[in-house]
């Protein structure tokens, strides 16, 4: 390996994003964001890196073995790198707005951290781009939030949006109800869906877990199932915000696919009730993911999280846009013309003698000539 | 031009690819399969064919024929919908993409640890802090043993397990175990029960949230194939 090659090579799940992607993942980000913003949501930018305790408190334990850690040479504190920036919008909304009128709409963007990549994003280094909507308990809430950015995907173009709601509560409450112990094992059953497993590991609430877990897939008939199941109160009264919320966002959004997913609970750790994630057809990784959860401890909050990566994926192709060779010595009206024209100038830095071979190396589709735009005679590849 | 952002292949979406794994379990397998309704071009009895994809009686289903552990790995990552594979390979992986919704009651045995039997009586397992296993199962082995304080370092071999003690490589074991008789073949005897292995249908997590009635639809027809039989 050559001294060049070997400084090529980056750390596993981080990359240099090229053109045309970077232009591209700055204008979805900044899309989404005036979408958003045309919602009401109020953008705030948070810092990378934060006091290790203070990010990693309360709702933040979940997030705690993904998190790159530092020692702040200032203050001699650990620090730590944001692994997720729900936490931190949380944190603005307790400490700076604490004052601000509820219901608190805020939306964000950024790059996140975290210690280990999944099995189908193996990225490292993610942007976020997400919305929060804190200090409302209703229904509306909920679906505000899975309606908005479900909406706002399929407006960027990411085709066939489905939406899967989970409880996160309903199973350990199940768990509770029988008396049984929520192990390692029963977990790792459940979130595999592993029924033959789940009936051996869970006693008595073997029936009705096996129930849950045939109950995964289209909104209606789960709630058939859900239905049918002896619950505790507080149990049922979940199931039936979850139904309230399912009927509104069908009221405000028609064509989307809604699929519940009763016993779904990985990287739900710190939601406290009605949870998503949002996938599309022929993607095989999830677009985001959301759901309620209590800021500080107390407040109730909902948002929603998209995973960019997975986005631009999910987008059509970017096109590069077209690009015009300026000699040098063309006058500068000339090209300004052309980029309000809508073309990408390119300017010869030194006099080249043939201008067609010149344009053509530098990747344009025209140049200029006395007598107007002329094309290169290539064809783009 | 510029490498794309990341690669989707998201055209034909209707497509349905099903994982079937060679050898032993594909015998009980297969009439699962035809119970459910789905029937295989004849080229995909023929062991000696070289293709690897299969048309099936639905013009939008195929089949893939591929080793077992690779049955786990393409249903995880999406290029296989659906899939049969034993409850060894998905504890090996633990792939959070996979849901194993329905015990086919098929491809059963067991996990076990085995070691000489000139062995047997001198051994004592308290006294363990660490040891030296052969395995296919590298990961269940490791997560078995330090879950009683044990380390277990695993040398990973891909067959004929039984060799390994035989032969002086390390002394002990973790294999499957259906009736005990290659062991015994061997001069090796069980000494641990790790888990009972039955074969699962698995299904790609992001295909039953995308196409949930579709894949609904299969598990409940492989449900059925099962009690039918």
């Amino acid at each position: 390996m050559t001294d060049l090659e070997s400084r090529a090579l980056l750390p596993a799940g981080l990359r240099d994003i090229l053109s045309p992607d970077a232009e591209r993942e700055a204008e979805v980000v900044h899309r989404l964001m005036s979408f958003f913003g045309d919602h009401g949501y109020l953008r705030v930018k948070p810092p990378l890196l934060e006091f290790e305790e203070s990010l990693l408190s309360g709702s933040g334990t979940a997030v705690a073995h993904q998190t790159f850690r530092m020692m702040d040479p200032v203050s001699q504190r650990m620090l730590a790198v944001r692994p997720d920036m729900t936490l931190q919008v949380a944190r603005i909304a307790t400490s700076r707005l604490r004052s601000a009128e509820r219901p608190l709409r805020l939306s964000y963007a950024g790059q996140v951290l975290r210690v280990k990549g999944s099995q189908l994003r193996p990225e490292r280094q993610f942007g976020q781009a997400g919305l929060e909507l804190i200090g409302s308990e209703a229904p509306m809430a909920d679906a505000e939030v899975v309606v908005l950015v479900a909406r706002a995907l399929a407006w960027l173009g990411v085709r066939e949006v489905s939406v899967d709601l989970t409880l996160p509560t309903l199973v350990p409450a199940v768990l509770a109800d029988h008396g049984v112990q929520a192990d390692g094992a029963l977990r790792e059953a459940l979130d595999h869906k592993d029924a033959a497993a789940v009936v051996q590991l869970a006693g008595t609430a073997a029936g009705t877990l096996e129930a849950l877990i045939a109950g995964a897939g289209p909104a209606e008939r789960a709630f058939e199932i859900l239905d049918g199941l002896p619950l505790s109160p507080a149990a049922a009264t979940e199931r039936d915000r979850l139904a309230a919320i399912v009927s509104l966002i069908r009221g405000a959004a028609p064509e989307l696919v809604i699929t519940i997913d009763p016993v779904e609970n990985r990287n739900f750790e710190y939601h406290c009730g009605p949870s998503f994630t949002l996938f599309s057809r022929g993607v095989p990784a999830e677009l985001g993911r959301g759901g309620r959860y209590l800021v500080a401890g107390r407040e109730p909050a909902t948002g929603a999280t998209l995973f960019m990566d997975t986005v631009l994926g999910a987008l059509p192709a970017a096109s590069a846009r077209e690009r015009v060779y300026v000699p040098l010595g063309t006058p500068t009206s000339v090209s300004d013309r052309l980029r309000s024209a809508g073309w990408v100038t390119v300017a010869g830095l030194e006099m080249a003698t043939d201008h067609l071979r010149e344009a053509v190396r530098q990747g344009c589709s025209s140049f200029v000539t006395p007598e107007g735009v002329v094309r290169s005679t290539t064809e783009r590849k | 031009m510029m490498p794309p952002f990341r690669e989707y292949i998201v055209a034909n979406d209707d497509k349905l690819v099903i994982a079937l794994p060679k050898g032993r379990i594909l015998k009980e397998a297969m009439p699962l399969v035809n119970a459910a309704g789905i029937e295989a071009e004849p080229a995909f009895a023929d062991p000696d064919a070289r293709q690897l994809r299969f048309a099936t009686n639905h013009p939008h289903i195929q089949i893939i024929r591929v080793r077992s552990f690779d049955v786990a790995t393409f249903v995880a990552f999406g290029a296989a919908h659906l899939g049969i594979a034993g409850n060894d390979v998905l504890m090996e992986f633990d792939y959070p993409e996979i849901y194993a919704p329905l015990d086919l009651g098929i491809g059963k045995c067991r996990l076990a640890v085995a070691e000489p039997v000139d062995m047997v009586e001198s051994d004592n397992p308290e006294t363990w802090s660490h040891i030296s296993i052969a395995t296919k199962y590298p990961e269940i082995t490791r997560r078995h043993f330090a879950a009683r304080g044990v380390q277990a370092e695993c040398i990973k071999l891909n067959g004929a397990m039984e060799l390994a003690p035989v032969l002086g490589l390390c002394r002990r074991i973790v294999d499957l175990v259906s009736t005990g008789s290659t062991l015994r073949a061997n001069g090796l005897v069980e000494v641990e029960h790790i888990a009972d292995i039955s074969s699962r249908l698995v299904v790609n997590r992001t295909a039953l949230k995308t196409r949930p009635e579709e894949m609904s639809g299969w598990i409940e027809r492989f449900r059925e194939a099962r009690d039918g039989a």
